[in-house]
């Protein structure tokens, strides 16, 4: 009962997107400033599917985590078991969310059923729950320091 | 991720669902007191705990040989919560009943709440903060797709050897038809997650079901086999974003009523979202089962109406179906929310109508003047010629229905029993007599609340002798709030 389509493929395609610019500008290592960078590693757990890949999308600001800037990193990790890790290097310190799906077709799409619905699994950084729309900034961000960090994300 | 789009699609789910039962009419207010301290409220109290299977008594009549089964009916449940209520009747959490009838005529009730994540989600917050129908809930709500705010409370299908929960913005929740546990979400294919499968499902006789789910001006036609497989599943366009809770069909066509309670936003309530717009008439969409592309509309005057009768094509190329009509949404609007606080007040009844569409293209409604909800039918029959409704019939001036009836299309008549203010009717179901074959040969089962008795009843009559009252009625030790819709399983 939307009003109209959601235009899932232009969700799928802002993620692409993503990946694409990250992988253009060569963003991580664009991103290595002079400071003394961070490292980020994120592991998924729980993923039912052996199959496609987890895309994840690394927001460093509220902006960018909303879509009104480019994300700080962008990956594509092949799924092959009920885990999968992704790896940000360079990274400034300081405050990043995450956003992430599981392909599970392998499509290079976030599924949506015919009337916009996400069919594929989706979370947030620090587990944060979708609420009537993606998880708040608020909710999904957390503190990347210098150094090796870690953060764990459910995606089922 | 485009974070509007998906915010879109996600305040779309949780709106999306929404589920929406039933009228019920009365006109009049029933002061408080009155009637002889007959107190309908009870008929929306909440229940507390599952019930588990326990006999009725049978307080008068006997059973008929040759009834012997299940009558499968769910309904809203439960509605308040310490740290805040639901704030309509149609948000309350689907629970799922089960009376059986024995061969030697011995009948058992049990109660099951749904085990739905909107009922996790209340439970843990000990509050009701899911959205719904007519209800806001709280923005902080774990909203993650439209199953996360499915009531499953209006209906029940069997299919598959399950029995499935229906609400009409989610999916259909699967049960065990013989514990009534939760199984779990029902997805008929995995691109389809999520769909909504309305709570009005068409069967044919011996053959498929067809059914809808419906987001604005878009709808999906599901057509599913009896053993729960999907056949199809198809998006078609809608000539306006009409609210739509029923529909109806013929053998070889599907008839979709679109009344001009149209959607022009999202917003919680899920039922705020529409507006009514007259003007705009109600706009009737004819699917040819076969070739959904094609398709033919025609236009009524404005009317409100949750439910349909089976529609049939005449010889002479018309599709007739009935409908129970209001002027407008005022009761999803008023009476649906005022229940849940304890008040009724009066509105207009709805009125029996025939529906003619014609093959020039022209459309006509005819009232019968006849007040009266929950239309079935002998399911024999559907999408060909009959002559008779069953409905819901006797109202007074609380809500829903004192008595049953069923109206001969033929001759116009009525053939009603009408049990008096005490007892609140339910929506009366068609049982076919084992070895019979002609229309309405059979019984009718309807349990009622019972207010002077503070009990749930069943109620089974000859259905083609309803002003002879029941042939049996048994009694349970407890009072559920009233059902919505059911459906009756030869043992």
């Amino acid at each position: 009962m939307i009003r109209r389509p959601i235009e899932p493929r232009r969700h799928a395609k802002s993620m692409l997107g993503a990946l694409a610019l990250a992988a253009s500008l060569n963003l991580a290592a664009s991103l290595a400033v002079a400071q003394e960078p961070a490292t980020l590693t994120v592991t998924f757990q729980g993923l039912k599917s052996p199959t496609g890949s987890v895309m994840v999308s690394l927001a460093g600001s509220e902006e960018s985590y909303d879509g009104k800037a480019p994300p700080a990193g962008a990956n594509m990790v092949a799924v092959s078991g009920p885990t999968a890790s992704a790896t940000f290097s360079g990274l400034k310190p300081g405050l990043y969310a995450i956003k992430a799906f599981h392909d599970v077709n392998g499509d290079g799409k976030m599924g949506a059923n015919p009337f916009g619905m996400p069919t594929e699994p989706y979370a947030f950084s620090n587990n944060a729950k979708a609420a009537m729309g993606p998880a708040k900034w608020a909710a999904a961000s957390f503190e990347v320091k210098a150094g090796a960090n870690t953060q764990t994300i459910d995606l089922d | 991720m485009n974070r509007r789009h998906l915010l879109q699609g996600l305040s779309g789910l949780a709106a999306a669902s929404i589920l929406t039962p039933e009228l019920a009419q009365a006109a009049g207010q029933l002061a408080k007191g009155s009637a002889a301290g007959l107190d309908w409220r009870i008929a929306f109290a909440d229940l507390e705990a599952d019930v588990a299977p326990a006999a009725m008594r049978r307080v008068s009549g006997r059973a008929p040989t040759g009834l012997a089964g299940s009558l499968y009916r769910n309904g809203p449940g439960k509605f308040h919560r310490p740290g805040g209520s639901v704030d309509h009747w149609f948000d309350g959490d689907g629970l799922v009943r089960a009376f059986r009838i024995s061969d030697s005529g011995e009948a058992t009730l049990a109660a099951r709440f749904v085990d739905t994540p909107k009922r996790r989600a209340d439970t843990a917050a000990n509050a009701v903060v899911t959205p719904g129908f007519g209800t806001t809930g709280r923005p902080d709500a774990q909203v993650g797709g439209p199953d996360d705010v499915n009531a499953a409370n209006i209906s029940v299908l069997p299919v598959g050897g399950e029995l499935w929960a229906l609400w009409e913005g989610g999916s259909a929740i699967a049960l065990d038809p013989d514990t009534l546990a939760t199984k779990g979400v029902k997805t008929l294919r995995p691109d389809l997650a999520h769909m909504p499968f309305l709570a009005h499902p068409r069967p044919e006789p011996g053959g498929d079901i067809w059914n809808l789910g419906l987001s604005g001006a878009q709808a999906i036609v599901w057509r599913v086999g009896r053993d729960g497989a999907l056949k199809s599943a198809d998006v078609i366009a809608l000539p306006m974003a009409s609210y739509v809770h029923d529909f109806t069909a013929t053998s070889r066509h599907l008839v979709l009523i679109l009344q001009p309670w149209v959607q022009d936003k999202m917003v919680m309530p899920y039922s705020a979202s529409f507006s009514w717009k007259p003007a705009e008439g109600v706009k009737v969409l004819v699917l040819d089962k076969a070739d959904l592309t094609r398709r033919r509309v025609y236009e009524l005057p404005a009317f409100f109406a949750f439910h349909y009768g089976a529609a049939w094509e005449d010889a002479d190329g018309a599709i007739r179906f009935d409908v129970c009509a209001t002027p407008d949404a005022g009761f999803a609007l008023g009476n649906g929310a005022n229940v849940m606080k304890g008040v009724w007040e009066a509105e207009p009844a709805s009125i029996l109508s025939l529906i003619t569409l014609s093959p020039n293209g022209s459309a006509r409604m005819e009232p019968t003047g006849i007040s009266g909800e929950f239309p079935r039918t002998d399911g024999r029959f559907a999408g060909s010629p009959r002559r008779f409704t069953i409905h819901a019939s006797a109202a007074r001036s609380g809500p829903l229905f004192n008595g049953v009836a069923t109206h001969d299309w033929k001759t116009g008549k009525s053939d009603t029993y009408d049990f008096g203010p005490s007892h609140l009717m339910e929506e009366a179901v068609f049982v076919p007599r084992p070895g019979g074959s002609d229309e309405l040969d059979g019984w009718l089962l309807a349990p009622s609340v019972n207010l002077l008795a503070k009990a749930t009843e069943l109620h089974c009559f000859d259905a083609r002798r309803l002003s002879g009252g029941p042939l049996c009625t048994w009694r349970s030790d407890v009072v559920l709030p009233v059902s919505l819709h059911g459906v009756f399983v030869a043992a």
